[in-house]
């Protein structure tokens, strides 16, 4: 065998699949897509506070209660977020007494009040500037969710059979003015504690849950104060709740969120294989169905031999994948680095994987080894096929039963499961690659991986014996439509 | 040494007799005709000594070895079936076959360039082969053949579909690669071409050789015939086998049309004549043509004209 002849028909393939417009369209669609990721999301996210109006006409404190119990919940959810900050980060030592240098606790009013009493957010920002490494993005404090602007006077002054018609209005109101949510106290609470709440949209659970424990402690408070409790016993009852200490994993490295992203590489390279593999055997069967139709193959048999013709195939459809993937990384890596913060942080954990030389063998050899077993078959089909709907004809369901299992296959590692189904694809070479590739970051005992990689070896070694026989056969049978008969002997023949 | 050494070369498909045990030898220089109707197993010959297919039994000598040896570098060929790359352009074509045969890409290219200027086509070197007309392209296609200065060149109805200047194009470059001391075979059912280029000729039916030799020696496997004016005395001169009148001239003379017994040259009767003192008004020789002798071998459904 030549093997710079190989080299000559791989180049020569792919030049042919570089020089289509598709290629091009294919390589540069998830360069674009994950360009256009963040700012889809950007825009997508909802980052704008919800406006709320709250009418308190019964002239008591349950106005104030809501809007001190909001300010407590987004302070709450400050410190959580600085927090993880923190110890992402490892600055515990800008303020180790300050309540979000304490990873392990569900945040309480007094820590709440410690965070307010020591400066609140913009103090702690200020200290975490002054020890954190240089390359790390500043802490950026979250938008708050809700503002509760005065309750304009139209609604003020309005009597009870105006409120319905003149809260629409209000709703109806757009730009800077713009109102989401009317809470509307009535006159007689709390004798009436009905609240009434108009909205543009269903209103969140979170919303209507700190809403109604405003409330209940507000009437709760009245109630024990009217059974002849002093207002600071009434609020040390309705303040009793048990301290809850939280333990968890430093972000990312909780066992599910763990699984799922020690998976992602691996995950991301099966699926890659399935999509170039997808891709690109449109374009190898679209050049083996050129050669057959131009009739030029007797030329280059004259040259060559029919199994470096063939190996020259693999070769070539082999490096439009690899260069496809290599663009792709690249991509990633830059929009990584161009980021570098909470993408590059969410890459580390998902790279770890990546730090045993072993696994980085077996996801080379699983790519390589199935990118071929997958792509003999394409060129077989473009020995079989004198046109691309004759091909198209071939490949659909040889991909179908390639790729069905391997969707549900993906869904079930992502979830941890590796049931019978995950066992079996595992051990059948077609799936092999995908299933291995897959399970790579979830865990897969060496002995699994070692037995389906020789298995694999030697199915692309018994395809390579096969169907190089049936490429052999096939490639001058112009016109004739092979039987299964045919077939058979075609696989048998040495060469005819 | 021949270039090239057929022994009892026997090819089966299936049921089907495609050679039957075939022996010929090509040697450097010399151009060879193939010839035979279709199916005659003339192509399945070619695809056997380029190693394409192989024998089902026989023997297949090339510059010394067998086919599977794969001495492409010294060998061009030029299918029946022809067909390019589209989007390929006309030099990067012929660079392409260049390497694949062994050369370096550069003295492929100038060589390529040389042969496209040598066929009228310097000017589309870099043209696509999707964008040249159907001769064009043909034209390319007996450059990738070509651009290795082939010492054996075997071209499979080299002909058929050219037009007139192309297949005078193609001739030229016949007897140019035989000027040069490389064995030509090509295959034809096309009687003129084969007349004018070749040295010996082999012909084919149905997978079994009929003839294999020069020119001369194909006319001469059909007696010559001769047409004569004379009087009747000539029907017994020695050699004459029959001699049929074909119009009274009046006063004893008689056109006669004279077929020769078998060995007897047209020279002989005519020394015979003039000894024994037939008188001749007219004595002309018809030798047979190659025409005559393919439909005489292989049957009047397998000619072309």
């Amino acid at each position: 065998m030549n093997r710079s002849n190989i080299l000559l028909v791989a180049a020569r393939e792919f030049r042919q699949i570089a020089a289509m417009k598709s290629f091009w369209l294919t390589l540069m669609l998830l360069p674009i897509a994950l360009a256009l990721g963040p700012l889809v999301g950007q825009a997508l996210d909802d980052d704008e506070e919800t406006r709320v109006v709250v009418l308190d006409r019964s002239g008591g404190t349950a106005r104030e209660a809501i809007l001190a119990r909001f300010e407590f919940e987004e302070d709450r959810y400050r410190l959580s977020a600085l927090s993880r900050y923190v110890r992402r980060h490892g600055l515990e030592q800008a303020d180790p007494q300050a309540p979000w240098t304490q990873h392990d606790r569900w945040y309480t009013e007094a820590d709440v009040a410690t965070f307010r009493a020591q400066g609140g957010i913009d103090a702690a920002i200020a200290k975490l500037d002054a020890v954190k490494p240089e390359g790390i993005a500043s802490f950026e404090a979250p938008t708050p969710q809700y503002e509760f602007p005065e309750a304009p006077e139209t609604l003020v002054s309005a009597s009870e059979e105006q409120l319905d018609e003149r809260v629409d209005a209000l709703l109806d109101s757009e730009g800077e003015e713009e109102v989401a949510t009317v809470v509307a106290i009535g006159r007689d609470y709390p004798a009436d504690p009905t609240i009434r709440l108009w909205s543009n949209e269903q209103p969140g659970t979170g919303f209507i849950t700190v809403l109604q424990d405003v409330l209940t402690g507000d009437l709760r408070q009245r109630l024990l104060t009217q059974r002849g409790l002093s207002p600071q016993e009434a609020a040390a009852i309705q303040s009793a709740a048990p301290a809850i200490a939280v333990t968890t994993p430093p972000p990312g490295g909780g066992a599910r969120e763990a699984l799922l992203i020690r998976s992602i590489v691996p995950l991301a390279l099966a699926y890659i294989l399935m999509m170039s593999l997808m891709l690109s055997g449109s374009w190898m069967l679209q050049g083996s169905v050129e050669e057959r139709s131009n009739k030029l193959l007797e030329s280059l048999l004259a040259c060559i031999r029919p199994e470096e013709l063939m190996y020259g195939k693999l070769l070539g459809a082999l490096a439009v994948g690899l260069s496809m993937i290599l663009v792709w990384v690249g991509c990633a890596a830059a929009v990584a680095f161009a980021t570098h913060g909470a993408i590059a942080d969410m890459i580390r954990p998902a790279l770890a994987p990546l730090t045993s030389p072993g696994i980085i063998l077996a996801m080379i050899y699983f790519f390589v080894a199935g990118y071929v077993a997958i792509s003999i078959l394409f060129v077989s089909i473009g020995a079989l096929a004198d046109s691309m709907s004759e091909a198209q004809g071939y490949l659909m369901p040889i991909l179908l039963a390639i790729l069905l299992p391997i969707t549900f296959l993906i869904q079930a590692i992502m979830m941890g499961q590796t049931g019978l189904m995950v066992q079996v694809l595992t051990w059948v070479p077609l799936w092999t690659p995908f299933t291995v590739l897959a399970r790579l970051g979830a865990g897969i005992e060496m002995w699994e991986i070692v037995g389906s990689g020789v298995l694999l070896a030697g199915f692309v070694w018994l395809e390579l014996v096969f169907l190089g026989r049936l490429f052999r056969a096939s490639l001058l049978a112009q016109g004739q439509k092979p039987g299964m008969k045919q077939l058979f002997e075609r696989f048998r023949a040495v060469r005819e | 040494m021949p270039v090239l050494e057929v022994e009892r070369l026997t090819k089966r498909f299936g049921e089907l007799l495609a050679v039957d045990d075939l022996s010929f030898a090509v040697e450097p220089g010399e151009i060879f005709g193939f010839l035979g109707g279709n199916g005659a197993g003339k192509t399945t010959t070619l695809r056997m000594v380029l190693d394409i297919i192989r024998p089902s039994s026989g023997r297949i000598s090339v510059f010394g070895s067998a086919p599977d040896q794969r001495n492409t570098a010294a060998i061009g060929f030029l299918p029946e079936e022809r067909g390019l790359y589209g989007h390929m352009s006309a030099i990067d074509t012929i660079v392409y076959f260049a390497r694949l045969k062994g050369m370096a890409a550069a003295e492929g290219r100038s060589h390529g360039l040389e042969l496209l200027a040598r066929f009228d086509l310097a000017d589309r070197a870099g043209t696509k082969i999707a964008d040249m007309s159907k001769g064009m392209a043909q034209k390319v296609q007996l450059a990738t053949a070509l651009v290795n200065r082939p010492q054996l060149l075997m071209l499979d109805e080299p002909f058929s579909g050219l037009d007139p200047v192309n297949q005078g194009l193609l001739e030229d470059e016949i007897l140019r690669a035989s000027g040069r001391g490389a064995a030509v075979i090509f295959s034809t059912h096309v009687m003129q071409h084969a007349e004018r280029l070749c040295d010996r000729l082999l012909l084919l039916r149905k997978g079994h050789k009929r003839f294999e030799g020069t020119i001369d020696e194909a006319r001469a496997t059909l007696p010559a015939r001769i047409t004569a004016v004379a009087p009747q005395s000539i029907a017994r001169v020695a050699g004459v086998h029959h001699a049929e009148p074909v119009g009274d001239l009046g006063a004893g003379w008689h056109e006669w049309t004279i077929t020769l017994a078998p060995d007897t040259e047209v020279g002989e009767v005519l020394e015979r004549c003039t000894s024994t003192g037939v008188p001749l008004r007219r004595f002309e020789e018809h030798r047979a043509n190659l025409h005559d002798v393919f439909v005489s071998l292989v049957g009047a459904a397998e000619v072309q004209p």
